[in-house]
């Protein structure tokens, strides 16, 4: 054996590799939304469905979760399902609301009379609102405390389990008084 | 169905490949007709299915066959056939199954090739290519499955990230990238039988250099595509950023580079058997590290794929093919023993180590400022990159010795050399680095690098063009004709000599190219209206109206510029703005009109929906165009060197 080469090889090796192992699972393009803990930019935007039109400044007082989504995105179809048991579970303290980002009318109602929805999806006409709350692509999701604080925003599919996580977090904005 | 039958090959594969890798392995130890013959039957079966699961994903994305993973992901049904069949690559799980492919086919060309031959080698090189082949196949039966079944298959899909789709030349980057980067593997098992089987002959040399050399070709072409690609592409005017990923094709080439002419070396002298090993499998351990870049979401890179699982599993991997290649050196590098030394600091030889060195330090400093952003932001938590400027730095130093290195080298005799044989060798093309450096100052060089650079590739171009000629002018005094001389030279017994000369003069001409071209431009900015006037270097640039286009994919705005000079048109051009589909920013596409010396590049940067007020990036790019010439130049020289000598040897036999 040449112990030579195996030392070189070794501290070649092992330090790249220590380095590589650290850094794996950093995702590079994480930006932490400067909207946290800012006050959720107001909206004010019509259902899908019809019917009155919905406004943030009337929910407060209850926890608001807003989830931008479009027909055309796989992830969002993937998420729809737990995110209709959240909502059906979460019960009337927590009001889910979609926001239809990028897509045409017709196509929304289609999909939601074929998937059925537990809650309104609203219509965004010109991105406005996604522009307001710094969206990049969908789905994304905010969590909005009763005070009408983001709390948190995720920016990939969810499961139920991250969905009452947050709604708790959110909730707990009430709780530490943080508005 | 498909999903299924998807599932199946790759797990055939997976299947074939282990079973094939211990067969082989097992063959190697106790040899027998049987178990060789086996091992090759399931290499080649693994091949097979690997091809036959590509060809399955190509077919479902032309039927579009949203229940397949894949193609609901990257799949559309308005794209144009072309981006259809690309985007095969387009995104993670099915750039793997490509791979898989490539792979495949690789082995079984260089199992068939070998087939007969070397039989104290190849089955320990079978059971490493098998051993990888193995690992992709499982990257592809889990962690990166293209062959998921989607319960509720959405009507249509996205479509692959728009910027994929902008230019045809997306549809030649990759392939020969992976050409390059999965060819590898070849020698990568080649040089672990030569350590496995403790020799390295004369004769084991020819089918390590051919398989470095093949995928050397590819990988020098996709580097180059990819850089023209960003160039006509990505609209900012440059070639080459030194974006991680970039380096990431770049350092196993580097490594790569060095390893065809460590080579020569071992061929020649039976010397540095130890190291050239250690190049080739430093190359492949470098193309495994270029993917985990690509694939980890750990470095942030327009070729990045979206965070993705299979991170672990590449990392996994990487460490167990470095400890295997460090486990293999420390145990086995003894038995490779020299069988001469270099006699002398003047000769070729010597100049043969200097580059070899040089090409070392070039891939350690750009593997270093590639890594040392992870190492800062591991320790101090804050993030940063190493920007171009520590790059470049270290690059121009570094090509412009060995561009002057391709001059010396060959100039010097093999073995020994007296001084005044050096003298007589090395003096001469000074006569070309005047010349050049001269015409450089004359046509407004100021920059000293490119000066310098000039300077050495006169010198460069004296040697190699001298060393091109000498075969041909020997013929002619021979009374051949020209014709006859030149066939005789790139056809017959000097073929490799001559071929590795144009391989020089390529490489010349390219880093001369990126020397002048970086340095050389002029570029800028202006806001126009329709009519304004904008002047460039000897150019007017005339914003004539924009356009509104519609295509079955995408909507675009052209901006209509005119070109003239000295009040003669030259061109429309008509650079212009994409809106994809279902994507929300827009994407600009530049044009780039080439002239021979330079090429005029007009970039949209902005434009107001109306059409009337236009941001342009405009430039004049003097010789890019050369470097992709020379680049072809270059494969060019490597394909001559290629074919095997043998056939030579016959053709001499018959003379």
């Amino acid at each position: 054996m040449n112990r030579k080469v195996l030392l070189v090889g070794l501290l070649l090796v092992v330090p790249l590799l220590g380095l590589l192992l650290a850094n794996l699972g950093r995702d590079p393009r994480r930006v932490d939304s400067p909207m946290i803990g800012k006050p959720a930019p107001p909206f004010s935007l019509k259902p899908v469905a019809g019917g009155e039109t919905v406004s943030l400044d009337a929910l407060r007082g209850k926890t608001v979760v807003l989830n931008f989504w479009a027909t055309w995105c796989a992830p969002c179809f993937e998420e729809h399902g737990e995110l209709q048991r959240a909502a059906r579970s979460l019960g009337p303290e927590v009001r889910f609301f979609g926001v239809v980002y990028e897509d045409e009318e017709e196509r929304v109602r289609t999909f939601l009379k074929q998937q059925g929805s537990a809650y309104p999806s609203l219509l965004d006409d010109g991105g406005k609102i996604a522009i307001a709350y710094g969206v990049y692509g969908v789905p994304e999701t905010y969590f909005i405390s009763p005070q009408g604080v983001i709390t948190s925003k995720y920016a990939q599919p969810l499961d139920e389990a991250t969905i009452r996580r947050a709604v708790r977090e959110a909730q707990a904005g009430t709780a530490g008084g943080a508005s | 169905m498909i999903p299924g039958l998807g599932r199946a090959l790759i797990l055939l594969s997976l299947l074939l490949g282990t079973v094939g890798a211990m067969l082989a392995f097992a063959t190697a130890r106790r040899p027998s007709p049987a178990s060789w013959a086996w091992t090759k039957r399931l290499a080649f079966a693994f091949s097979g299915g690997l091809v036959a699961a590509n060809l399955l994903m190509v077919y479902a994305l032309l039927a579009h066959d949203f229940s397949v993973g894949y193609v609901a992901q990257v799949g559309s049904r308005s794209l144009p056939v072309w981006v259809t069949v690309v985007s095969l690559w387009s995104s993670l799980e099915g750039s793997i199954l490509f791979w898989g492919a490539i792979l495949g086919v690789y082995v079984s060309v260089a199992t068939w090739a070998n087939r007969n031959r070397h039989p104290e080698y190849m089955p320990w090189a079978i059971g490493v290519w098998l051993a990888c082949g193995a690992f992709f196949s499982f990257l592809l039966a889990g962690p990166a499955q293209p062959f998921a079944t989607v319960q509720f298959p959405p009507a249509d899909g996205p479509g692959p990230n728009p910027l994929l789709q902008n230019h045809i030349l997306m549809a030649a980057h990759p392939p020969f990238l992976y050409l390059g980067f999965v060819g590898m593997t070849i020698p990568f098992g080649l040089a672990s039988a030569a350590l496995l089987a403790g020799r390295l002959g004369g004769a084991f040399l020819r089918p390590l250099r051919t398989w470095l050399l093949l995928p050397w070709i590819f990988q020098t072409l996709a580097i180059v595509l990819g850089g023209w690609w960003a160039y006509e592409v990505l609209g900012w005017g440059g070639y080459w950023a030194w974006d991680p990923v970039e380096n990431a094709s770049f350092l196993p080439w580097l490594t790569a580079t060095a390893a065809l002419h460590s080579a020569i070396l071992t061929e020649r002298k039976g010397i540095l058997k130890g190291w050239t090993v250690t190049l080739v499998l430093a190359t492949f351990l470098l193309t495994i590290l270029g993917t985990f870049m690509t694939r980890s979401g750990v470095f942030n890179s327009v070729h990045s794929f979206t965070q993705s699982p299979i991170g672990p599993t590449i990392l996994a991997f990487l460490t167990a093919a470095l400890l295997w290649s460090v486990g293999l050196l420390a145990f086995r590098i003894d038995k490779l023993a020299p069988e001469g030394r270099i006699e002398d600091g003047k000769s070729r030889e010597a100049m043969f180590l200097v580059n070899n060195l040089l090409l070392v330090l070039f891939t350690f400093t750009v593997l270093l400022g590639t890594v040392f952003p992870l190492l800062v932001e591991a320790v101090r938590g804050v993030q940063m990159s190493v920007g171009r400027p520590y790059f470049d730095r270290m690059a121009v130093p570094l090509g412009a010795a060995l561009l002057f290195l391709m001059g010396v080298g060959p100039a010097l005799p093999w073995g020994r050399a007296t001084g005044a044989q050096v003298q007589k060798a090395l003096l001469p093309p000074l006569l070309g680095a005047v010349v050049a450096a001269g015409l450089g100052l004359v046509l407004g060089v100021r920059n000293s690098w490119t000066a310098l650079t000039l300077a050495f590739g006169g010198y460069t171009a004296q040697v190699t063009l001298g060393e091109l000629w000498l075969p041909i002018s020997q013929r002619l005094k021979r009374g051949t004709a020209l014709a006859a001389a030149l066939a005789e030279v790139t056809m017959g017994a000097g073929r490799r000599r001559f071929g590795s000369y144009v391989v020089h003069t390529g490489a010349m001409l390219v880093i001369v190219a990126i020397a002048v071209s970086s340095t050389m431009g002029i570029s800028k900015e202006v806001s126009l209206k329709p009519g304004d006037q904008a002047q460039l270097g000897p150019y007017t640039l005339t914003f004539l109206k924009s356009e509104n286009l519609t295509e079955p994919h995408r909507t675009a705005v052209v901006a209509r510029i005119e070109v003239s000079r000295d009040g003669q048109q030259v061109a429309v051009m008509g650079p212009r703005m994409n809106q994809y589909e279902r994507q929300r920013e827009p994407v600009g596409t530049p044009d780039v009109k080439s002239f021979l010396f330079h090429d005029l590049y007009l970039s949209v940067m902005n434009i107001s929906p109306d059409g009337q007020s236009l941001g342009l990036l405009a430039l004049v790019n003097p010789m890019v165009g050369w470097i992709w010439g020379a680049t072809g130049l270059m494969a060019l020289g490597g394909l001559l060197t290629l074919v095997p000598q043998r056939r030579t040897a016959a053709a001499e036999a018959v003379r």
